[in-house]
């Protein structure tokens, strides 16, 4: 039985929490509204650079402090940075909530010490490094730069080499103090927890943070669609990636186009699959659905033989214009359905399972969906749900990049 | 049949709140083990059939993993498309690879339809109907793994590492060899699925909601009639071993690394796995501190245990910048080999609550518990509960650890790597 609490401490900092007695473990965040997105391009990378510098110590706590502690109460944790938001999350059992929250509470404060600083910025340009090996990360990031232009989704969330060699302690700092606080984050919990001890825990070492106000800039894209292939002749394989706008995180349309992505792009049994993998012309064919704060893409995604660069990239074009002219039929959006509600139920099971959709909706649009409310809205999706969002976006134009040895 | 409830309790006792293990084995050798998990609606599956790499033909590296696609095109009266709508009709999330030893088919999905699910396994492989039309692009789509796998240098390394230390064909890469994949026939392939798909040494594991009875009793129905040959052994040839550099342009030099330990069902292997949550457990652990964190020398840095039945090693992997591989490296073998020093009874402690911790996580999840029970009958010929499991993690003493490391300190370690210089190992001291 999972159910909904929800609280907010004296500075504003909101606490939501999904209890479930029968939970064995819980599992605690803070996620903080700051992503790739709110960084200016002078401190390109300052976001991702930050989430590493939170485990590097407090006023109280070293560095070593910070790891090893997690490690004695058998903590399964970890951060992530997107375009959107940074999150610091750990999995306990019950018996350690308290500490937990300690820990993750006193890293919300960090030291930023200069000598970690200088010590760190190395294992970000080795960061950086490993993803120049990765040519689907490459492309990704050469495709959200040429779709979004000036607009901050265009920012990378590593940063570039240069971008991160040049930023300095002082910048780092600045952009800490404006926007991890209570008003621009959230406390969420998932698992085995009491509402009444987490906000009294959440008072002791959470109460005495500022509250700070910052508000996230929306400009909307201007979005002038066009193509550029990126040749790299030590690659083997070629990778198309194409982008075109979807609805957002606020737009209801949303659960539809999720449906759409599955139906379209899922591994196994989806348009794509049967029309480029099952055929054998491509190793991999993707559609995805990416609801961003405010604005949203869909992306498809290919990768295949050099030789093939431009059948593999016809076919995967046209079957989206299939679903525009031909239409969806409603079996294939009934399985789809299916899929999609079993992976709800399934995610439900394991409190990590719901903790980063229970945080990322709450920083998004201040809002709680059951698991049961997710299941009715997602039986309520119809075929011309689908086809309404398809011919809305029309998946044309399209920003498309491609990597690969061949001049094309 | 035989049947072995491996609890006290009864086995309609499904309504009780603690779980429940079941092993089954049916008279062609198929084993069926289970792990009734209450208050979840969920059931995991993880199906192993004894045809994996190392036994693929000797003219035919790559062959079990080319059947594992070919045989989801189609299977009983069901083709292809038929197939694959059925599966996503009962909401099954799937997944079907080669591994060194086994095929491994893995579903997830809700505990109501898995009844129904199990008979269309049984029909992927007892009756696939490996249509002629399928072959070209199972087989197109391997050569296209291997050239994917030029393009992820990390990847690569994780395939030449094992190559070059586990006696042959253990090591054999899953993703085959090119020629022989080039030269392989529909016939040829079909004739090596009449050989090697048996039910001998398979094992069908299940985790979740079911009612035993009733589960049994499908997978009597379903798997009960198959039939095949007793399974194809690997026996070993010793592996190259040794230091072995690639010559490539990337933008971080690749080190893999690999030593013998002892396999999974040896009584001194939870020492092992104590040892190696002490090198790389957690974030507090000695090689993410010492050569990431007070030193920055890397991003990734980890090293894990992987065993088969006879044989096991530690592998271990860090990516970095050339200019700073070979001091990585060096620090990374210091590591290693201050393990033959021992551990302290502060790591022994964060070890076993960590240990402990994951074993407790792990019983929130169907398919890990489908998957580890698997496990556990591959490598012991029986299953442990989450119970045994917390024990064994409790019974462990720092002596206990230390004595193992002082008797097997780190030696004789296979290193790969890939990049644009080569890497020297410093002689032990």
């Amino acid at each position: 039985m999972l159910t909904f609490h929800q609280a907010q401490l004296p500075n504003g900092l909101d606490i939501i929490a999904e209890t479930n007695p029968a939970a064995q473990s819980v599992a605690i965040a803070f996620m903080v509204k700051a992503g790739a997105r709110d960084e200016s391009p002078e401190v390109s990378g300052v976001s991702h650079f930050l989430e590493h510098m939170m485990f590097k110590g407090t006023a109280k706590r070293s560095s070593e402090d910070v790891n090893r502690q997690f490690d004695e109460m058998g903590a399964k944790n970890n951060a992530f940075t997107s375009n959107e938001v940074t999150c610091y999350w750990a999995q306990v059992l019950p018996e350690f909530t308290e500490p937990a929250l300690d820990l993750l509470a006193d890293m919300m404060r960090p030291a930023l010490r200069t000598a970690d600083f200088d010590m760190e910025k190395k294992v970000i340009l080795e960061e950086i490094a490993l993803y120049l090996d990765r040519p689907s990360h490459t492309l990704f990031e050469a495709l959200m730069a040429d779709h979004f232009e000036k607009h901050p989704m265009a920012n990378s969330v590593l940063g570039t080499k240069d971008s991160v060699s040049a930023l300095a302690r002082d910048q780092m700092k600045t952009y800490f103090d404006g926007r991890y606080g209570p008003g621009n984050m959230v406390l969420a919990v998932a698992g085995k927890a009491d509402i009444a001890e987490l906000t009294a825990l959440a008072q002791k070492y959470c109460g005495h943070w500022p509250h700070v106000n910052v508000q996230r800039a929306y400009p909307a894209p201007v979005l002038q669609p066009k193509r550029r292939h990126i040749r790299d002749e030590k690659l083997k394989r070629h990778y198309i990636a194409g982008l075109c706008p979807g609805p957002s995180a606020q737009d209801d349309d949303r659960y539809a186009a999720m449906v759409l992505s599955d139906v379209l792009g899922d591994h196994e049994g989806s348009r794509l699959y049967w029309a480029l993998v099952e055929t054998g012309l491509a190793d991999e064919a993707d559609f995805s659905f990416f609801p961003h704060d405010q604005t949203g893409s869909f992306m498809v995604y290919a990768s295949c033989d050099p030789e093939r660069a431009q059948q593999v990239e016809g076919i995967l074009l046209e079957e989206l214009q299939k679903v525009v002219k031909d239409g969806l039929k409603d079996d294939e959006v009934e399985r789809s359905k299916i899929k999609i509600a079993t992976s709800t139920v399934l995610q439900g099971e394991q409190p990590m399972g719901r903790m980063r959709g229970l945080a990322s909706r709450w920083i998004y649009n201040r809002e709680y969906r059951s698991l049961e409310q997710d299941l009715e809205i997602l039986e309520s999706i119809t075929t011309r749900d689908l086809q309404n969002v398809a011919n809305k976006t029309s998946f044309a134009p399209m920003t498309i990049t491609t990597l690969g040895p061949s001049a094309l | 049949m035989p049947e072995a409830p491996q609890t006290s309790a009864s086995p309609s006792a499904v309504t009780t709140d603690k779980p429940q293990q079941f092993l089954h084995t049916l008279a062609n050798g198929l084993t069926l083990v289970a792990e009734y998990i209450p208050g979840v609606r969920s059931a995991a599956m993880t199906f192993l059939v004894p045809a994996g790499a190392a036994n693929d033909p000797s003219d035919a590296s790559g062959a079990a993993s080319i059947l594992s696609d070919w045989l989801l095109r189609g299977a009983g009266n069901r083709d292809s498309r038929a197939l694959s709508a059925c599966l996503d009709s009962l909401g099954v999330q799937r997944g079907s690879n080669a591994e060194a030893i086994f095929s491994r088919f893995s579903a997830s999905l809700l505990g109501k339809n898995l009844l129904e699910v199990l008979p269309i396994y049984a029909d992927i492989v007892q009756r696939p109907m490996l249509p002629d039309d399928g072959f070209g692009p199972a087989k197109d789509l391997a050569l296209q793994q291997l050239d994917a796998i030029e393009d992820e240098p990390a990847h690569k390394l994780s395939i030449l590492i094992r190559q070059r230390h586990y006696d042959y064909p253990f090591g054999r890469p899953t993703t085959g060899d090119r020629e022989q994949i080039e030269a392989l026939t529909a016939e040829k392939l079909r004739e090596d699925f009449r050989r090697r798909f048996t039910p001998r040494g398979a094992i069908l594991s299940i985790a979740g909601a079911f009612e035993w009875k009733a589960l049994r009793a499908a997978v009597e129905a379903s798997f009960g009639p198959w039939k095949a040959p007793a399974p194809v052994s690997a026996s070993g040839n010793p592996a190259p071993r040794g230091t072995h550099h690639v010559t490539q342009a990337t933008n971080q030099v690749q080190i893999g690394l690999a030593y013998d330990c002892v396999p999974d069902a040896h009584p001194d292997s939870i020492l092992v796995h104590t040892a190696s949550s002490v090198l790389s457990g957690g974030m507090g652990a000695r090689l993410f501190s010492e050569v990431r964190e007070k030193q920055g020398l890397c991003y990734s840095i980890h090293a894990g245990y992987h065993s088969f039945k006879e044989r096991a090693a530690i592998f271990g992997y860090a990516g970095t910048a050339p200019e700073r591989a070979q001091r990585t490296l060096d620090s990374f073998l210091i590591e290693l080999r201050r393990m033959a020093k021992g551990i302290t009874q502060e790591e022994l402690n964060r070890s076993q609550i960590m240990m402990k911790s994951r074993v407790i996580m792990q019983g929130e999840s169907s398919s890990a518990r489908a998957g580890s029970i698997a496990s556990d009958f591959y490598h012991r010929g029986r299953t442990r509960t989450l119970d045994e499991l917390r024990a064994l993690i409790e019974s462990i003493t720092l002596d206990r650890v230390n004595n193992y490391l002082a008797a097997n300190p780190i030696k004789n370690i296979t290193l790969v790597t890939i990049g644009p210089s080569e890497l020297t190992v410093a002689r032990d001291p």
